[in-house]
């Protein structure tokens, strides 16, 4: 077994699990955090997506020992008590998602793009959403949903207190 | 996927000393899209599985008086970002980007991405047409050999089961040399080459001719491969538009594309004709853009 | 930006959430499940729904990451399991040896073909075991299961687990399946399982009368859905002998009917749970693993779940059939159909599934949206050693759409006729007849097609001349 530390959504959580669980599972089954999905398990559909240290990875990919120590970032972190996290809004006007389960992936994909690029272009939407397969939307109305945001941010009418 | 025992190394040296301790039924875990991938369908697994990715002593991009040095962990995001290489090869950026998404970029290393040596791996043909070299580590000391040798087939490089790859060396004499880099693929992300190619040279603005030039095509052959008749056939060559494309049409007939579901070989040395061409096009138009400069 | 940035001077710098807000995020996120609440309908006004602007009642759980799929249910004490999959397409199968996987260590329960009480089903034919007990029919039949501790302890056992096979050779051209003096994949069953025949008119008067005959052959391939969710299924039974089972089944009464059918437990001790689905198509409209799941968990005593693997969506689960498609069609010099003749063959994999709606749906459309007075559209569906083909958005109308639009084309282009006026000029109209003689109403065809060409900028192409 290995023991695991994690700071998952600003709180630290720690398991002891086997050596080759990987990042997603112990998300899911070690912390109870089932928002990330498993969709192939090979990091060709980013339903597992989620930020660690800042970055976007399949978590399907990476070993829960790789983990150790960092800080992981995961849908169930965005919204607070009070509010809606800015993208999980314009998704919900926009009706971005249907059946919903590459939702978070992609939402966190979202935030990603965004905290790194306040203003893509439609390009690099379409660029920092690629890694995240969607089956039911054909994508127009979760890059619709970037751009409001942008947009909101470009104009600075968009922020966590109007969400 | 199956049980095996998982150890962190903290530095190089310390992943050099795991492997040759846990060696044979050992495997190196960088960045993991290929390995876990591997792992996960695999009747197979190693005992132990070492990680190498906290030892920062493997991230460092530093020109040398050798010449480029990039670690092994260093990934794509970061050699697309990395100020250095953007400004001398413009086609490794390229390269990099072409690999499946920001996801897997931000976890695949550039190490990682050499030693899975898939025939159509995206950042072999550039580092190849650079005359690059790598440094191995192991039990047995440190060695340097030249990446063309580093392959040795589909998925088989020279690293014994204690080595480690170190380094990714491009040396001085390629320095900002005029390369780049093209992919084809059925889709624009997350997709592997049918066939992709670099192709770079010294212009000869005096005489106005190639000199130096190299051709490297990777998912024709079981290893990326050079072109050595093309690039004979442009060496000392005026550099025009009709000798790029009789440069591609030699190529053809050095490569071995294999049919599959994703493409004919036919289709594939078409594909090698057009994309050796316009790599060519593309280094001369790189070559001039910075004589301006 | 560097990883030493912490994600609260990021997304205060970009303007997101400031560096308070995101101090007061929720921190043990999973003792509070819905930080927002959820979007609830209000069912008691009555509103004038056209035109109003709506948002889905299952946004805000979606955006949130709480809505619940099946895999993200864990039940007290709930076992793992793993289906053995076949491997080979066409065999009898001689022996199952399960002794060394029973005995490996968290494995709790193994069952095969000969523990299903009703060996059987299917929506219309009931070909299709649940297991595969003497034959194999194609590659992805599982032929065993294993319910374990852990779902790696469930794929180690169904390694050991030896299958003894007769190999036979395996049907895989549809072409090949529809000769008579193939042997049949279903023997003593013919290997046509399915034939529609629709006559309207007298398709060789029509031909008689034309000016031109085309004929054109369209084949397409074998299409999986792909959901994001891949199948599901979690089964347990209370103290009261009454099973429960929570599935990503998009059918649930015709489930309850099968899982009743294949267990001999009456349907009114079968309750079978639904949530939100993470994508159907048509691929999930049968059960797949229920029964066997309701079988362990009733030899184990525990709740089962299963989940298929990406590579078991394609093996395992029904596909879109592949349609091979000869159209003959005679027209008159400027383009108008006098008669159509088609024969459609259905790769219907190795199991029926859904092929008879399939087979129905694509005859009745093959004639395309098109005044034909004279048709003769013949259809048959025919067994392969390949993954069963079943429902998929559309049941067999978009593969009949490619041949005949194809063929439309093709003809414009051979007549020299603009593609668009050759579908005006016989496109489907107020009070026209369909194929099986119904009188069509509210037709729109050609406006369709006029505001689509409108809207494309069709007239400032070339015509005549299109590919």
């Amino acid at each position: 077994m290995v023991k695991v530390t994690v700071t998952v959504n600003g709180e630290s959580r720690t398991a002891s699990v086997p050596p080759e669980t990987t990042l997603l599972k112990l998300l899911r089954e070690s912390f109870n955090l089932t928002g990330a999905k498993l969709g192939c398990d090979v990091g060709d559909c980013g339903a597992c997506t989620v930020i660690v240290d800042g970055k976007i990875v399949n978590s399907c990919l990476m070993l829960a020992g790789q983990a150790d120590g960092r800080d992981v970032l995961t849908i169930e972190g965005l919204a607070t008590m009070e509010r809606l996290h800015p993208i999980q809004k314009a998704f919900e006007d926009k009706g971005s998602l249907q059946c919903g389960f590459c939702g978070p992936g992609v939402i966190m994909a979202a935030k990603a793009l965004l905290d790194e690029n306040p203003n893509p272009t439609v390009q690099e939407i379409r660029d920092g959403l690629a890694g995240n397969l969607c089956r039911c939307t054909g994508y127009t109305k979760m890059i619709e949903a970037v751009q409001v945001i942008a947009r909101g941010t470009a104009s600075g009418q968009v922020t966590a207190k109007s969400a | 996927m199956k049980a095996f025992e998982f150890v962190a190394a903290r530095d190089s040296q310390h992943a050099v000393a795991l492997l040759a301790q846990y060696a044979p039924s050992v495997r190196v875990v960088a960045g993991g899209t290929d390995l876990l991938a591997d792992l996960k369908f695999s009747s197979h697994v190693p005992k132990v599985v070492v990680d190498i990715s906290r030892a920062d002593d493997l991230r460092t991009i530093a020109v040398t008086e050798e010449g480029l040095s990039i670690g092994t962990l260093v990934t794509h995001t970061e050699i697309m970002r990395s100020p250095v290489i953007r400004e001398m090869f413009p086609a490794l950026v390229d390269a990099a980007h072409t690999i499946g998404a920001v996801q897997t970029r931000n976890l695949g290393t550039l190490g990682g991405n050499l030693v899975t040596a898939v025939p159509s791996m995206d950042s072999g043909p550039t580092l190849v047409a650079l005359d690059a070299r790598v440094t191995i580590d192991g039990s047995g000391g440190r060695r340097q050999i030249p990446l063309t040798e580093f392959f040795v087939g589909p998925r088989k490089t020279a690293l014994k089961p204690d080595e480690l790859l170190i380094e990714i060396l491009i040396p001085k004499a390629s320095l900002s040399k005029p390369t780049q880099f093209l992919k084809f693929g059925l889709r624009k992300g997350q997709a592997l080459a049918l066939v992709n190619v670099a192709a770079g040279f010294w212009p000869d603005w005096t005489k106005n001719v190639f000199t130096a030039p190299r051709i490297a095509l990777g998912a024709v052959a079981p290893t990326v491969i050079r072109a050595p008749q093309a690039e004979a056939f442009l060496e000392g060559r005026a550099m025009t538009p009709e000798a790029m494309a009789e440069a591609g049409q030699i190529a053809v007939g050095e490569v071995k594309p294999i049919s599959d579901f994703r493409a004919s070989a036919g289709y594939r040395r078409d594909l090698v004709a057009v994309l050796t061409k316009r790599a060519l096009e593309g280094a001369y138009a790189l070559a001039q853009s910075r004589k301006k400069q | 930006m560097d990883s030493k940035t912490t994600v609260a001077e990021k997304t205060a710098a970009t303007g997101l959430l400031d560096a308070e807000d995101l101090m007061r995020a929720p921190a043990l996120a999973p003792l509070i499940p819905y930080p927002v609440e959820a979007l609830v309908p209000d069912v008691d006004k009555q509103t004038p729904a056209v035109g109003q602007r709506a948002t889905r009642p299952d946004a805000r759980l979606h955006g949130l990451g709480q809505t619940k799929y099946i895999d993200d249910f864990y039940l007290p004490g709930m076992l793992y399991a793993k289906i053995k999959r076949a491997g080979v397409a066409s065999a009898r199968i001689i022996s199952i040896d399960t002794s060394e996987a029973e005995r490996m260590p968290g494995v709790m329960a193994v069952i095969t073909g000969k523990d299903v009480p009703v060996n059987s089903f299917g929506p219309s034919l009931k070909d299709q075991p649940v297991l595969a007990d003497t034959r194999v029919f194609h590659a992805g039949d599982g032929v065993a299961a294993v319910a374990a501790l852990t779902e790696q302890m469930a794929a180690d056992a169904i390694e050991k687990i030896k299958v003894e096979y007769e190999e036979f050779t395996p049907v895989l051209d549809p072409l090949e399946s529809l000769k008579l003096e193939t042997p049949g994949v279903h023997a003593p069953s013919s290997n046509i399982y399915g034939h529609k025949v629709i006559k309207k008119g007298d398709v060789e008067k029509g031909f008689a009368e034309s000016d031109h005959i085309f004929e054109g052959s369209f084949r397409t391939q074998m299409v999986e859905h792909v959901p994001l969710e891949p199948h599901a299924t979690v089964a347990t039974w209370d103290a009261n002998g009454r099973l429960t089972i929570y599935s990503t089944l998009g059918r649930i009464t015709l489930g309850r009917a099968d899982v009743a059918r294949t267990l001999g437990v009456p349907m009114s001790r079968i309750r079978i749970v639904a949530t939100i689905v993470g994508g159907n198509f048509g691929g999930k409209n049968e059960i797949t693993t229920e029964p066997v799941m309701a079988l362990l968990a009733k030899k184990t005593g525990r709740p089962v779940k299963c989940t298929f693997t990406r590579p078991e969506e394609f093996t395992s689960s029904t596909t879109r059939h592949p349609l091979i498609m000869d159209y003959k069609t005679g027209v008159t010099k400027d383009g108008r159909i006098l008669a159509r003749k088609i024969r459609l063959v259905l790769d219907g994999g190795a199991y029926c599934s859904w092929s008879e709606t399939t087979l129905g749906k694509a005859c009745i459309l093959s004639a395309g949206p098109y005044v034909i007075d004279n048709l003769y559209a013949e259809a048959f569906v025919v067994y392969t050693n390949k993954t069963m083909t079943g429902a998929m958005r559309g049941f067999g109308a978009p593969q009949v759409c490619f041949a005949y639009e194809s063929h439309m084309d093709d003809m414009a282009k051979a007549l020299g006729i603009d593609p668009l006026q050759m579908r005006l000029i016989n496109a489907l109209k107020e009070g026209s007849l369909s194929p099986t003689g119904q009188t069509l109403h509210s037709v729109a065809v050609r406006e369709s097609l006029l505001q689509a060409a409108q809207r494309f900028g069709w007239n400032e192409k070339t015509t005549g001349a299109t590919a």
